[in-house]
């Protein structure tokens, strides 16, 4: 069960589960900010707090952020999905009964005019570093728990923005970042608690997020539902054993749980507690793990740093690896030929790739280019990765779906060609549900997760049958197909072919058809107003012996694919 | 047929000592030695079709695919009969390399052991040279379906006959296709065989009955 449930957990930002109603940081817990960071920068002014202590977080929690980062805003009754499921949605959306998971058609029942755009995870993150950047100003350890979701260690930051007491000073921290976010044009909640779990479920509270006192968040998680720590097995079977919420879960008495669950739910438990997911690790002292990169001449190109960061990125792993260790986050640091420094923290929780790391370095680069105030950075001179947080490494799945795993070398190779084009440009090919030959396969980029299963394996009647074609256009052609009396070729709702083809012209170049099949219909996408299709598709012989896979949509011709 | 191929081609081949980049067995009567020579481009005319199969012997072997948006790779996963064929799983795309295809075509070459390539542009000589040497040392196998001066060799499929669909009914189920092999790598320069591309079990095959009388007679 904990392999199962370990894709979803940890700081991913790529994979799904952070725009539920209230999920749990899975894994995550905060740590200690204090310190934490200790080998590489001074900690935060008045940091230093007791040992055992629950460190307190600041969240800021952006939310919807995938319909957010598409460009849509919270008024606009919009979702974003995921094949055909809805990922997230708008306020104005869930006013009207839409959630997140449903089927896209059964959304479409509840809100008519829902808006539907793609998910981008790419956007999610280039986006979401101008949050990251207006929280920067208050504090700049600034951790990216994943894009939506970035933290700050609160003692220290309310400290110096502070007021006479703590709880003044903690709201009045509060409301100063929650106006930064907003002068942005980020809608946001802002919540502080113990741990990052529990402070994340503070800022997605009505009204834009609230604090929990020092040692309530206990109390404060009991009353949520199990399902708020995003392991859904676990979610699924906690409730059969009558055990509903946090509260209920969290007294449990911890031996019985170690003993009958694995240690992802041991660290759930700890969760439910209010605790830190994971003790950290006594880390043998002055050994400083963090490496560097020096450009001389100073890098002006991103793709060089990106691609010295996923090699920088590897040595760190391997050194970690050694140490039989792994960073809850990673932070990484970029110095200009000015000698001005950006640092920025990523959850890492020891699942993401060199590659993901490097991907990261690229999202702070692209705001770092981008941002108005700096002109003229004038060349990276230094780029340094520092592991923050160490645990012990408890080891992980490798080639988590049983997927052809690609060996040095070929990363290697599209590693140097990612450094060139960019991150999407190598993609390898993953299967797909669908019933044109096109749909049948996604392209996913080299180093990002694959495609969950299972949409493949799914019957699609009206499937194109075997052979596949070797030809897909990416953007079909048009062509002109005549019956025997030179009008064109038309098929009626009810699928009846008007007559015969006689002859298609493609290109100028007029084609004889010796021979044909179909048609063969598919109303594809029916719940989508923007998307939706209803096609016929026909397979067409012509006398050069060319073989091509018609298309017919709204009275209109393409050549969809070609048997060449 | 095979077998005069293949006796022709040990007869004076150069090859002994060197790892060839397997092809599938059914394509031994159009590729001397049953492999592709690392560091030689086969040009292909024509066919993706083609280009791919020539993929599908791979085994555990990586394939990339440079500048062919619309090369759809799953078509060739079952060209190898039992053996399977090409497996999508271990191909690397680059749809739209743009004026760097020759630069990522080097990088691809440490790694995969084919590389299918669509110049935008026939390479000016020291280009091809270069790419020919990074190949050769790599151990890969360059295959182009655009003009190539220096191929060793070319392939064209010079006809092709559909079999199953006839008039509004059926599907496609497999086509021969008249190959001709050209070039001074061919065994037998202008020689000519007909393949099932694929054939109706989904397998590329050498096909038995020369002649499309059968079809012609259905296309009517």
């Amino acid at each position: 069960m904990s392999l199962l449930d370990s894709p979803g957990s940890g700081g991913e930002p790529l994979d799904g589960g952070y725009a539920m109603p209230l999920p749990g940081p899975p894994g995550s817990g905060g740590g200690p900010l204090d310190g934490g960071y200790a080998i590489s920068l001074p900690g935060p002014p008045g940091s230093g707090g007791g040992p055992v202590t629950v460190p307190r977080v600041l969240v800021v929690w952006c939310p919807d952020w995938p319909v957010t980062a598409v460009g849509l805003d919270a008024g606009t009754p919009a979702a974003v999905v995921v094949q055909a499921r809805v990922a997230a949605c708008s306020a104005a959306a869930r006013a009207v009964g839409v959630r997140r998971g449903q089927r896209l058609r059964d959304a479409q029942r509840h809100c008519p005019d829902l808006v539907v755009r793609d998910r981008d995870p790419d956007a999610e993150g280039r986006l979401f570093e101008t949050v990251a950047a207006a929280v920067s100003t208050i504090t700049p350890w600034v951790e990216v728990v994943r894009p939506g979701v970035c933290a700050i260690p609160a003692r220290g930051a309310a400290r110096y923005h502070g007021g006479a007491d703590r709880g003044t000073a903690e709201e009045s921290l509060r409301i100063h970042v929650q106006d930064t976010v907003v002068e942005h044009g980020f809608d946001c909640g802002v919540g502080i608690a113990d741990g990052l779990f529990a402070a994340e479920l503070a800022a997605r509270t009505a009204d834009g997020g609230m604090i929990v006192p020092v040692g309530g968040a206990a109390d404060f998680l009991a009353p949520y539902p199990v399902a708020v720590l995003d392991r859904p097995e676990l979610a699924d079977l906690l409730p059969r054993l009558g055990i509903r919420t946090l509260g209920a879960f969290a007294a449990l008495p911890p031996r019985h749980v170690a003993g009958r669950f694995g240690a992802d739910e041991v660290r759930a438990h700890r969760l439910a507690r209010g605790l830190d997911a994971r003790p950290p690790a006594p880390r043998p002292p002055h050994t400083d793990l963090s490496v560097t990169t020096e450009f001389d001449p100073p890098a002006t190109a991103a793709e060089q740093v990106v691609f010295a960061a996923k090699t920088l990125a590897e040595r760190l792993h391997e050194a970690l690896a050694a140490e039989g260790l792994t960073c809850v986050r990673i932070g990484v640091e970029v110095t200009d030929a000015h000698g001005r420094t950006q640092s920025r923290l990523w959850r890492h929780d020891g699942t993401l790739s060199a590659l993901a790391v490097a991907e990261r370095v690229r999202w702070q680069l692209s705001s770092w280019e981008t941002s108005p105030d700096e002109e003229g950075v004038g060349g990276i001179a230094f780029l340094r990765l520092l592991p923050d947080q160490l645990v012990p490494d408890e080891g992980r799945q490798e080639a988590l779906w049983g997927q052809v795993t690609l060996s040095d070398r070929v990363m290697r190779a599209a590693a140097r060609v990612q450094a060139m084009l960019g991150h999407q440009a190598i993609t390898r090919p993953f299967p797909a549900g669908g019933r044109g030959p096109g749909e049948r396969v996604v392209r996913v980029p080299v180093g990002d997760l694959p495609p969950e299963p299972g949409a493949a394996e799914g019957r699609w009647p009206g499937r194109i049958p075997d052979p596949a074609p070797a030809v897909v256009h990416p953007d079909p052609l048009p062509v002109r197909v005549t019956d025997a009396d030179g009008a064109p070729v038309t098929v009626s709702a009810r699928c009846a072919v008007s007559a015969p083809p006689h002859q298609i012209e493609v290109d100028g170049r007029v084609l004889p058809v010796t021979a044909w099949a179909g048609p063969w219909p598919a109303r594809e996408r029916w719940w989508d107003p923007v998307r939706f299709r209803r096609r016929a598709r026909f397979q067409v012989v012509t006398a050069d012996g060319g073989a091509r896979l018609l298309v017919v949509e709204g009275g209109r011709w393409y050549i969809e694919a070609d048997y060449a | 047929m095979s077998e005069l191929s293949s006796q022709v081609t040990e007869g004076f081949s150069p090859l002994a000592g060197v790892d060839l980049v397997p092809v599938l067995p059914a394509l031994r009567a159009v590729i001397p030695g049953g492999g592709l020579r690392p560091g030689t481009v086969t040009g292909v005319d024509g066919s993706t079709t083609l280009a791919l199969t020539l993929a599908a012997g791979l085994g555990d072997r990586w394939c990339a695919v440079v500048g062919l948006p619309e090369a759809h790779v799953p078509a060739a996963a079952a060209f190898g009969g039992e053996d399977g064929g090409l497996d999508p799983m271990r191909v690397l795309l680059v749809d739209d390399p743009d004026r760097r295809w020759a630069d990522v075509v080097a990088a691809l070459t440490d790694g995969c052991a084919m590389v299918i390539v669509r110049p935008p542009e026939e390479p000016p000589a020291h280009v091809a040279r270069r790419l020919t040497t990074l190949a050769r040392r790599n151990g890969c196998a360059l295959v182009t379906t655009g003009p190539w001066a220096g191929a060793a060799l070319r392939l064209r499929v010079e006809e092709s006959h559909w079999a199953g669909v006839g008039d509004g009914t059926g599907h496609l189920r497999g086509r021969r296709a008249l190959v001709a092999v050209s070039g001074r790598g061919a065994a037998a320069p202008g020689h000519r065989v007909w393949l099932w591309l694929p054939g109706p079990d989904g397998a590329v095959a050498v096909a038995e009955h020369e002649g499309p009388a059968r079809l012609e007679a259905v296309a009517g």
